[in-house]
């Protein structure tokens, strides 16, 4: 048989394209990503400068039209705030800090996870536990607390995020780099009289690399939800910078009378944006993972 | 024999359906929304026990749904002279267990209020100025008082009589069990079981008539949205507090009535002004701090004050729960002056006034509120946000549950405060002397100027109305103090909240001006 002449990255392109379902979330995390960066520019209004808002166009339905002419496609909130300018900006904060905390939480846990797995021993012992002690809290009451302390604002969700996010990329890192160290490379690596430093990074860490890229996506994910949960709950944000939760939040008593669009849509961004990441790591997931490769 | 039986049976149920039924309509259940902390009349002032003691026990003066002073047990009052008030009592008025009510009573009460044990918020307050008590007969009383005290029979309407029979050697757990919850009101004890319920059963000897009920159920449905399932689901048939954004719905529905009223309570913003240099939380554009507190400009305060839109915050935020406000109270309570209206919504105005006190390009503040105390009281502020974003001020929102806001506010932390303030003996002198006589505890004058708003014409006005025995010279004084201390904006009202009550169909509530839920004012609809 002749050896294929594709790329790695030509191969993984099309091994990720043989799923439809694949293709279509990362066409719509494609999409929902263009909105967020964009959100200042394609916006109606600016829904963070309390001056373009008016309260007297307060709970209009979706269609209505502002005293000055414009229309609200999707409503407005109980402030006068544009929907669809209010998801726009809610989905630019969402994946920020989604993006913003896997990016410092896997950073975190795959310097510890490594020299962990690396060096064994008390070091391995230490680490380990308390990532244990960590997991063993729920994230969000972890969240809940830090923020209570930390105060509002995006840097101190990132903070709490990061916080609650580090052990599982630590404990995730550890066990596939325990499986690589016993391999020859290493070993070899080793014989070498190579810096500690050079193997861990240079020799370890590509070959741990690929579930740690699957647990990230995923919890891309799960950081987004668990921003929206903490907003909701009136924590994080200042109430005038709305992110998708604190849109929920602000919408959910007016559920029952009939006033629906406000929690409704940020509701519906909110659910489109975790399930097309989801569907986008599945597929990574099944591409990466050797077992079930076909 | 089986037929006999048949028909025994269905005569039976005919005879007894239409007594069941009977029985039931004579039964209702109230949803309220905060929970009664004891049965002991005297031991926790707090406006969700009060309203529940007056089920079962009486002042001497009773507030009527307009918080007018109207006859309890007493039948009439005055003052013989500045020191000295005499008060007739009602006779022929007996506690629940018979025994009849005299002056005793009267003597007994006044001396156990300051002496509850642990009260976490005494009524001491209310009989403190009482130096001296003198029992003409058993139906004639003398109180003496030190200084002129012009609040007296405002302050006893805030006191229960309790049974001296009952209550010498009772502690605050004999009232919760109901051992000694002896009064005379037109309903009994019969059961408490904290943050659950309170239910009471029908006084048939009641001295001003027989209540509609036998038995009333108070439940306590502290969540809003659980409150309004209750009254859907037929649980209760009266809520108190429905949320606004629940209000639309059930006007709507055929099987719900709706009452509103006016409250005593009015919305209000303190400017801090305890410093002449600096102002927490205010500062230029740039972030740099300003060279001086730009809140003692009354200027400055009035621009913040006519930059608010009142009209549009009752009809949209408040979704028209609530009155645009001029002064302290509602103009129907007394010491309220008519000339005071809510003041117009200017921006243009603002704007210039702001240039006038050097500040053409406006500063930068953060507005400080409760998010959980007074209704949307965190759309408020950020609606008020909205108003002065627009006269060029960068306005910040935040705002926190009211355990911590309090307790920060009243250190003086914030320069934005906005609080409520609920008038209870409702005449607007008492209000002025809290909220904006210059502070100075000892005195009790301005106890809760948080602010630390000084101004001596007001404080010589106010000093000299709670002196003045005489009801109308004592109005003139206070609408004149009123009118001084608004023209200078020593405070910025906004709005008073009006009150919710939700019924189902056949029945019909009294709305009070104290929020206070009763069932005495709860009647079969006509």
């Amino acid at each position: 048989m002749a050896p294929r002449t594709e790329s790695p990255w030509a191969r993984f392109r099309a091994e990720f394209a043989e799923s439809r379902l694949a293709m279509a979330g990362l066409a719509l995390l494609v999409v929902i990503l263009a909105l967020g960066i964009l959100a200042p520019v394609i916006s109606p209004q600016n829904p963070y400068d309390l001056a373009q808002l008016d309260v007297m166009d307060s709970r209009l339905a979706p269609g209505e039209k502002s005293a000055d002419g414009r229309t609200y496609w999707l409503g407005t909130d109980d402030q006068g705030r544009d929907m669809l300018s209010g998801i726009f900006y809610g989905l630019r904060i969402s994946l920020g800090v989604g993006v913003a905390s896997t990016v410092f939480a896997l950073a975190i846990g795959l310097v510890f996870g490594l020299v962990a797995a690396y060096f064994g021993g008390w070091v391995d012992t230490i680490i380990m536990r308390v990532v244990d002690i960590q997991l063993s809290f729920p994230a969000i009451l972890i969240a809940l607390i830090l923020l209570a302390v930390l105060g509002q604002g995006v840097d101190k969700i990132v903070i709490a995020l990061v916080t609650v996010q580090w052990a599982y990329y630590a404990r995730t890192v550890r066990s596939s780099a325990l499986v690589e160290r016993q391999k020859e490379y290493v070993e070899a690596a080793r014989v070498l009289a190579l810096g500690q430093a050079r193997i861990v990074f240079r020799h370890l860490l590509p070959n741990c690399l690929p579930p740690l890229i699957v647990v990230a996506t995923v919890q891309v994910a799960h950081a987004i939800a668990l921003e929206a949960t903490l907003s909701f709950l009136g924590l994080g944000l200042p109430i005038t910078e709305p992110s998708l939760g604190l849109l929920i939040s602000n919408g959910f008593q007016y559920l029952l009378s009939g006033k629906y669009w406000i929690s409704f849509y940020p509701g519906v961004a909110l659910l489109l944006t975790i399930m097309a990441i989801n569907l986008v790591a599945d597929q990574l997931r099944d591409i990466l993972n050797p077992r079930l490769r076909k | 024999m089986l037929r006999f039986l048949r028909l025994a049976l269905a005569a039976l149920a005919v005879l007894a359906l239409p007594a069941a039924t009977l029985a039931k309509e004579r039964e209702v259940s109230i949803g309220l929304q905060a929970a009664i902390t004891s049965m002991d009349p005297h031991y926790h002032n707090l406006s969700p026990n009060n309203s529940m003691m007056l089920h079962m026990f009486e002042p001497l003066i009773k507030r009527d749904a307009n918080q007018k002073l109207v006859p309890g047990l007493a039948t009439s009052w005055k003052a013989v002279d500045d020191l000295t008030w005499e008060f007739k009592l009602r006779k022929n008025v007996r506690f629940h267990d018979g025994s009849p009510f005299t002056a005793d009573d009267v003597v007994f009460t006044l001396k156990r209020v300051p002496n509850v044990p642990n009260s976490p918020s005494s009524f001491a307050t209310f009989t403190k100025p009482i130096v001296d008590v003198k029992v003409v007969d058993p139906h004639t009383i003398v109180f003496k008082t030190a200084t002129a005290h012009v609040l007296l029979p405002s302050d006893l309407a805030s006191v229960m009589i309790v049974s001296k029979l009952h209550g010498e050697k009772a502690s605050t757990e004999d009232y919760n069990s109901g051992k000694a919850a002896i009064g005379t009101g037109p309903y009994k004890f019969a059961e408490y079981v904290p943050n659950q319920r309170v239910v009471l059963k029908a006084n048939y000897g009641y001295w001003g008539g027989e209540e509609p009920w036998d038995k009333v159920t108070f439940k306590i449905l502290t969540n809003a949205a659980a409150r309004v399932a209750a009254l859907l689901s037929g649980d209760v048939q009266m809520i108190e507090t429905v949320p606004t954004a629940d209000i639309g719905k059930l006007s709507s529905d055929k099987r719900f009535s709706l009452v509103d009223k006016v409250s005593n309570r009015v919305i209000y913003v303190h400017l801090n002004q305890r410093s002449d240099t600096a102002a927490p939380f205010i500062t230029g554009k740039d972030g740099k701090p300003l060279a001086k507190n730009p809140l003692k400009d009354p200027r400055v305060r009035k621009a913040l004050s006519i930059a608010i839109n009142r009209d549009a915050i009752a009809d949209r935020v408040m979704e028209k729960r609530a009155v645009p406000a001029g002064q302290l109270l509602p103009d129907f309570f007394f010491g309220t002056s008519k000339k005071l209206k809510p003041a117009k919504y200017d921006p243009e105005g603002a704007k210039k006034l702001l240039a006038e006190a050097g500040y053409p390009s406006g500063f930068a503040m953060t507005i400080h509120g409760t998010n959980n105390r007074y209704i949307n009281d965190d759309k408020v502020a950020q609606a008020i946000a909205q108003f002065y974003s627009r006269i060029g001020i960068d306005a910040k929102v935040e705002t926190m549950p009211a355990s911590v806001y309090f307790t920060r506010a009243t250190k003086g932390d914030f320069s934005y405060m906005q609080l409520g303030w609920g008038t209870e003996s409702g005449e607007q002198g008492s209000s002025l002397r809290s909220l904006l006589a210059t502070y100075d505890a000892a005195k009790g004058m301005g106890v809760t100027n948080r602010a630390r708003y000084s101004n001596p014409e007001l404080d010589a006005l106010i000093t000299q109305a709670m002196s003045t025995i005489d009801d109308k010279k004592r109005e003139g004084l206070i609408q004149k103090a009123a009118e001084i201390a608004m023209a200078d904006t020593a405070l910025i009202p906004i709005h008073y909240e009006v009150s919710t009550w939700a019924t189902a169909r056949g029945f019909a509530y009294q709305a009070r001006t104290d929020q206070y839920t009763l069932a005495t004012g709860l009647k079969p609809a006509k």
